[in-house]
Order: C-alpha cells, then sequence, then structure tokens
C-alpha cells in the first residue's frame, strides 16, 4: 500500500519534471539547419551563429602576366573596371598600366605620356580611376602627383605639391588611391593625412579634406598618458584618427571607404562628408563578426561598390570578400588565404565586372576571377530587384533563394514584404518573425488586425454586449440576495 | 468558506493596495501558517509566470534566443535572489536592531512580488495583440510593476523590522552589499570544492592505475 503511494507520487514527480523540460525543449527543437552537402560558405544569423550556406562564387579563371603576353606582374596594386566594360590594371613594379577587355584579352598599355613636349612615365604608382568618358587619373604615388590623361593619353592636368593654408608647410603630397565624381572633382586618399581625403576642384585645385575617421583609443593607454610627465608623452604615439585604407565611388556620386579598423570599417560618405551607410541587416557590416584572437579581427583592404548599391569588401587578414546589399544585409562571401584557385597570398584589389568578381593579387602578381554559382545569380537578381521595387519578382526570387539556403534569413523580410503589398497580412508576419523583423512585423501585424476586427466586427460587438449585460445582472442579482459583501481588513 | 477566500485571495490584493495595514496585519495579526503557504504560492507564480513570458509573449517585445532558454534556470532566477535578500537582510537587521524574523522577511519579500505577477501575466497575451508603437505601454507597465515591487519592499521592511524609513534605504543598500559578498563566497565555495573533488578523484585514479 505504502509503496504503491511511493510510485505514484514518483510517477506525478516524473510528469512535472517532463513538463518544465519540454517548456525548454519546446524552442530548442524549432532550430534547424538543413543546408546541401555541397555547402562550403557561411553566413551569420541573427544570433550570431555562423551558418552553413551554399557557395555563391566560384573561381573560375587565373590570369598572370604570362597568360596576358605582357610578361610577369610585378607588385600590381590597384585595379578599375571602367564603365564600358574594360579592366584597368595598375602594373606599378613595372610602372605601367595595363587595359584588358571583358574577356581579359590585352588592349593596350600605358606607360608614359607626353607633357610640355616631354614624355614622362610613372613612377610607384598605387591607385588608378577611370571617368564616364574613359579618363584615366592614377595617383602617381613616387612622384608625389596625381595624372589625369584623356582617353587619348594626353594630359588633362597633373596635381602635385598642393596649396592651401589647411596643409602644414612642407606637407609631403603622397597619393595613393584616387576616385573621381561627375563634375570632374577629384578626391585622393593620401599617405600620413589624418583629416580625410583630400578634394581637389576640376582645375585641380586643393579645396577640403572630407569624411575624416573619429579617434579611437583605449581607455588604459589614455589613463598612463594622464599620468605621465609632458617628456613622456612627447615620445609616445599620439593618438590620431585612423586612417583610410581604399575608397570607391558608386553611381550616384557617393564615396565609400574603408578603413583598418576592426569594427565601424565601412563608410558611405555624403558630399558633407558624414556617414550615411545603411546599417540594417544583423550586424553592421564589418567583415568576419566571429573569429579567434589568434587570427585577429578583419582588416579592410578594398572596397566595391556596384549596381543596386550591392557593394564588397575585401579583408585582408582572411582573404574573404564579403558582399553586402545596400542596406547591409550580409549577403555571401568566398575566398580565403592559400594556394588553391579561388585562395591568395596577398590580395590588394577587388572589382566587379559584370556578375563577376575579378581579385587582385599583389605577391603573386594574379587576378583570379570568380563567377556566380546558381545560388549567387538568384540571391543577386532577388537583391536587385528588391532594390528596383519589383515586388513581384523579388518574391519570386527570394523564394527561390530560400529554397536553396533556408538560413539566409534576411530574404524572409523580402518574401514578407512582398506579401505584405498583395494582402496576406498574416502570412506575412509570419515570415516577418522567420527574418527576426521586427519593424515589418509590426506593419503587418497592423494590418492583419485591423483586417480581423472588421471581418468579425459584428460578432465581437455582440460578445461584448452579452458580456456587460450579464456582469451587470449578475451583480444586481447579488447585490439584491445578500447584501453588502466587502469587509473592512482592518477589524 | 468566505472565510477562506478573505484569507488566502483578497488577502494579497487588499495588501498591495494598503501595503501599511497590510503588513501590520501581516507581522501582528495574521497565522504563520497562511503566510507562509501563500507566499510559495506567490513564488511559484512568479516563476511560472516568467516561464510563459519568455515562451508565449509576443514577437515584439521577446527575442530570446530558443538555444538560450531554460525553464529550470527561470526557477532559479527568481527562488536564488530571493532566498539571497532574506539571508543577507536576515543576517544584517538581527544586528541593527531588527525586529523581523527571518519568517516575516521572507513572506513579506514574497508579498512584494504580488504586482510582478500581476502586472505581467496579462500582458504575456496583451502582449501578443499589440504593434511596435503600443510597446510603450508594455515597457512602462513593466516598470510600473517593478516600481510597486521596490515600494511594497521598502514598506514591508520597514514595518516587519519596525525602522524609520531612512534606516529601511540604509538597510536596503547594506542588504545589497551583502548579497554581492554572499555570491562571491558562494562561487569561492563552489570553486573550492571543484578543486577538492578534482583533487580526490585525481588520486583516486592514480591508486587505481598503479596497484
Amino acid at each position: 500500500m505504502m509503496l504503491k503511494r511511493i510510485t505514484r507520487l514518483r510517477g506525478c514527480l516524473l510528469l512535472a519534471m517532463c513538463c518544465l523540460v519540454g517548456f525548454g525543449a519546446f524552442g530548442a527543437g524549432a532550430r534547424q539547419v538543413h543546408a546541401d552537402d555541397g555547402a562550403s560558405s557561411y553566413n551569420y544569423s541573427f544570433w550570431g551563429d555562423t551558418v552553413a550556406s551554399p557557395k555563391a562564387y566560384e573561381a573560375t579563371a587565373l590570369l598572370n602576366g604570362a597568360k596576358l603576353g605582357t610578361g610577369p606582374l610585378k607588385d600590381p596594386s590597384d585595379l578599375f573596371v571602367s564603365a564600358d566594360e574594360r579592366i584597368y590594371v595598375l602594373d606599378a613594379g613595372n610602372n605601367r598600366v595595363l587595359v584588358l577587355d571583358r574577356q581579359f584579352k590585352l588592349v593596350r598599355i600605358i606607360d608614359s605620356f607626353e607633357r610640355d613636349g616631354k614624355k614622362e612615365a610613372f613612377l610607384n604608382p598605387q591607385g588608378l580611376f577611370v571617368t564616364d568618358r574613359n579618363e584615366l587619373i592614377v595617383a602617381d604615388t613616387g612622384n608625389k602627383r596625381v595624372v589625369h590623361l584623356d582617353s587619348d593619353d594626353n594630359v588633362v592636368k597633373v596635381i602635385d605639391s598642393p596649396q592651401s593654408e589647411l596643409l602644414a608647410e612642407g606637407f609631403n603630397f603622397e597619393p595613393v588611391r584616387v576616385v573621381a565624381d561627375k563634375a570632374q572633382r577629384i578626391y585622393v586618399m593620401a599617405a600620413g593625412v589624418f583629416d580625410g581625403f583630400m578634394e581637389f576642384s576640376a582645375s585641380g585645385d586643393f579645396t577640403s579634406f572630407i569624411g575624416a575617421n573619429r579617434v579611437n583609443f583605449d581607455p588604459t593607454d589614455y589613463l598612463w598618458k594622464m599620468l605621465s610627465t609632458r617628456a613622456q608623452r612627447s615620445q609616445m604615439v599620439m593618438f590620431t584618427p585612423t586612417e583610410f585604407t581604399n575608397l570607391d565611388m558608386n553611381d550616384e556620386g557617393f564615396i565609400y571607404a574603408t578603413n583598418g579598423q576592426a569594427s565601424d570599417n565601412v563608410k558611405k560618405l555624403n558630399a558633407q562628408g558624414s556617414d550615411i551607410l545603411r546599417r540594417e541587416g544583423y550586424f553592421p557590416p564589418e567583415g568576419d563578426i566571429r573569429f579567434t584572437t589568434l587570427d585577429g579581427p578583419t582588416r579592410l583592404a578594398d572596397i566595391d561598390v556596384a549596381d543596386s548599391e550591392i557593394f564588397a569588401i575585401l579583408d585582408a587578414t582572411r582573404g574573404r570578400i564579403f558582399t553586402y546589399s545596400g542596406d547591409g544585409h550580409f549577403m555571401y562571401v568566398f575566398g580565403g588565404i592559400g594556394n588553391q584557385l579561388g585562395e591568395f597570398h596577398t590580395p590588394v584589389a577587388i572589382e566587379r565586372v559584370g556578375d563577376d568578381y575579378i581579385v587582385l593579387d599583389k605577391a603573386l602578381g594574379e587576378l583570379t576571377v570568380f563567377q556566380t554559382t546558381e545560388y549567387g545569380r538568384t540571391l543577386n537578381e532577388a537583391v536587385r530587384s528588391y532594390y528596383k521595387g519589383e515586388e513581384e519578382k523579388a518574391y519570386e526570387l527570394f523564394q527561390k533563394t530560400i529554397n536553396m539556403n533556408a538560413n539566409l534569413e534576411f530574404a524572409y523580410a523580402g518574401i514578407g514584404k512582398a506579401l505584405l503589398r498583395q494582402g496576406e497580412y498574416g502570412e506575412a508576419m509570419n515570415y516577418f518573425k522567420q527574418s527576426m523583423d521586427q519593424r515589418g512585423y509590426s506593419k503587418a501585424f497592423l494590418l492583419y488586425r485591423k483586417q480581423v476586427l472588421r471581418e468579425h466586427f459584428t460578432a465581437i460587438m455582440t460578445v461584448v454586449a452579452v458580456l456587460v449585460l450579464a456582469l451587470f445582472l449578475i451583480r444586481r442579482y447579488l447585490k439584491r440576495k445578500g447584501g453588502k459583501k466587502i469587509v473592512p481588513m482592518e477589524a | 468558506m468566505f472565510r477562506w477566500k478573505r484569507e488566502l485571495v483578497s488577502y494579497p490584493f487588499y495588501l498591495i493596495m494598503h501595503p501599511f495595514n497590510g503588513y501590520w496585519d501581516l507581522k501582528y495579526e495574521r497565522g504563520k501558517k497562511t503566510n507562509l503557504i501563500l507566499s510559495f504560492a506567490i513564488l511559484v507564480l512568479l516563476a511560472l509566470t516568467n516561464i510563459m513570458r519568455t515562451q508565449y509573449s509576443g514577437f515584439l517585445v521577446n527575442v530570446v534566443n530558443p538555444d538560450n532558454m531554460n525553464s529550470l534556470m527561470e526557477i532559479v532566477y527568481v527562488v536564488v535572489p530571493v532566498l539571497f535578500w532574506c539571508v543577507a537582510n536576515w543576517s544584517l537587521t538581527t544586528l541593527m536592531d531588527g525586529e523581523g524574523k527571518f519568517e516575516e522577511i521572507f513572506t513579506s519579500t514574497c508579498f512584494a512580488l504580488i504586482p510582478l505577477v500581476l502586472i505581467h501575466f496579462p500582458w504575456i497575451w496583451l502582449s501578443n495583440v499589440i504593434s511596435l508603437q503600443e510597446t510603450s505601454f508594455y515597457h512602462f507597465s513593466g516598470s510600473v510593476a517593478m516600481a510597486w515591487f521596490l515600494f511594497l519592499m521598502f514598506v514591508g521592511n520597514m514595518t516587519v523590522h519596525q525602522y524609520s524609513p531612512m534606516k529601511t534605504i540604509a538597510t536596503g543598500m547594506l542588504t545589497i552589499l551583502a548579497m554581492g559578498f554572499m555570491a562571491f563566497l558562494c562561487m569561492l565555495f563552489f570553486s573550492l570544492m571543484q578543486q577538492i573533488v578534482a583533487f580526490i578523484s585525481i588520486i583516486y585514479q592514480e591508486i587505481v592505475l598503479r596497484s
């Protein structure tokens, strides 16, 4: 008899335990990770976990000096793709610019130009830019000047030793990277300049600095600095803003810039120099968010902005290329450091020609061409149609994308928005929830609530009226029967 | 039947609305047994509310990683702070002329938790039918619940120990300090225990492997 009671008690306890554990396990069971066997890339989930993802890009070709028929490239430093899809490679060690066509065949070599009747050459140039009119602008670092040539290699202007009261006495002008906007203003990233990019007018005069980075410092360093004497302080490293590492310009004339910091390292600058990059992804676009302390954080070397505000950044530490949509959603990553095709030694520059990526390796003097996979193509197209506002098409493409990669959480928001437009509010809510998009969810929910309330207005009002009436009647009945029920507590 | 109802159901509501009288009754008028039963019931209800909050609250106010959700831990998060508070408060007030017994401190603390249950519980369902703009009501009522709870704690402590308001606040601060100290001691204790256990198990292994 006693034994039986104990076993029953134990059964109850077990049941209670199961219930409690079930509460917790219920949530955990909802998590599912499944990607195809071919998955070899990754993405970051809302929670910051690394989740599997299919490859979006694959290396298809490797180009070097021998293949191009130009002799080996020596320390090539920059790459540019012009509006008519010509590829300009800056072969810094050989002081020349190679021009390739879309099929990666050599078109011509620019190694000298005529200035005032004399033939001049570049010296260790580090950056180049090509305008819409196919005018070439080269940051001729060794000669401390910026050279602007027209499409027939005639000198338009040469910028050297800029004069301004903003510049210190004996300022050493060492241009490293260069871009130009549609109004022919030239923006130069110069070595040793902490005040931002140098802006030059169309005539080549220095006008101002724009977009300086903020000073970042370690609190402990600051403490030491406060405690030390003036003589000691002068020996210490100064707190200076981080230098930029690269820049690019999109077709609307906004400068995209990268710096060497571990975070807050991508900026989109408007004409005033303030940062207007949209950071609506789960994490700000800054490369890897999970890394070992041994490897260190991402160090960005180049940025490339393509159509539809899609931009890609190049991490020099791990040789990876991260691509983000205009809203800042992490789309895909590829590349790496290594010896196989599709891996690099010292990647320095990336460019996009059509949908293909070209990555320039400085130490090996090679160009690697990456082409989209089925998955990458679909995702690119989906983001593009979404950007253009073609909801219907974006909906289908995002559907296709998540069929290939269920882990791509921001795609669900894209579907949700299309459903919202179509009036499927309840469905839209589910998709927004899937992508952890609270704003979208709230928008869909408000419409859904209105819809439900409107549909069931009569039923809801009837129930409310009946309830009110019932309450009123019960109270009256109780009052008549029992008199006052409330007894003061103090008693 | 009505007496039962007054003792167990009406009284907690009366206490949170009229804390000075309510706590006076708690200390001097009411039976220990009912108070303890009610206190444990409140603790259970609060733990249950917290568990259900993490599981069923609306998406707009409750973004919780399902991987990190643990109902057992939710119970621990309710029980351990209450116990720590009570032990620390009791240890301090016995030295500082407090008139409260441990059981009184415990019941007064538990009764102060009622607003947290009362306000948060309906919001579990309400939060499912609000939009992002309306979440400010949710957060506001959360703050109200917290303020109410702190006020009840204050009044409860003052009444139970028969302190002046300033002394209550001072002992409250000291209690929090003492809780920190206790937490530190617990950590120390557990890590030492762990080392001792590891030491013994290593010795055992050594002996077993050598013989």
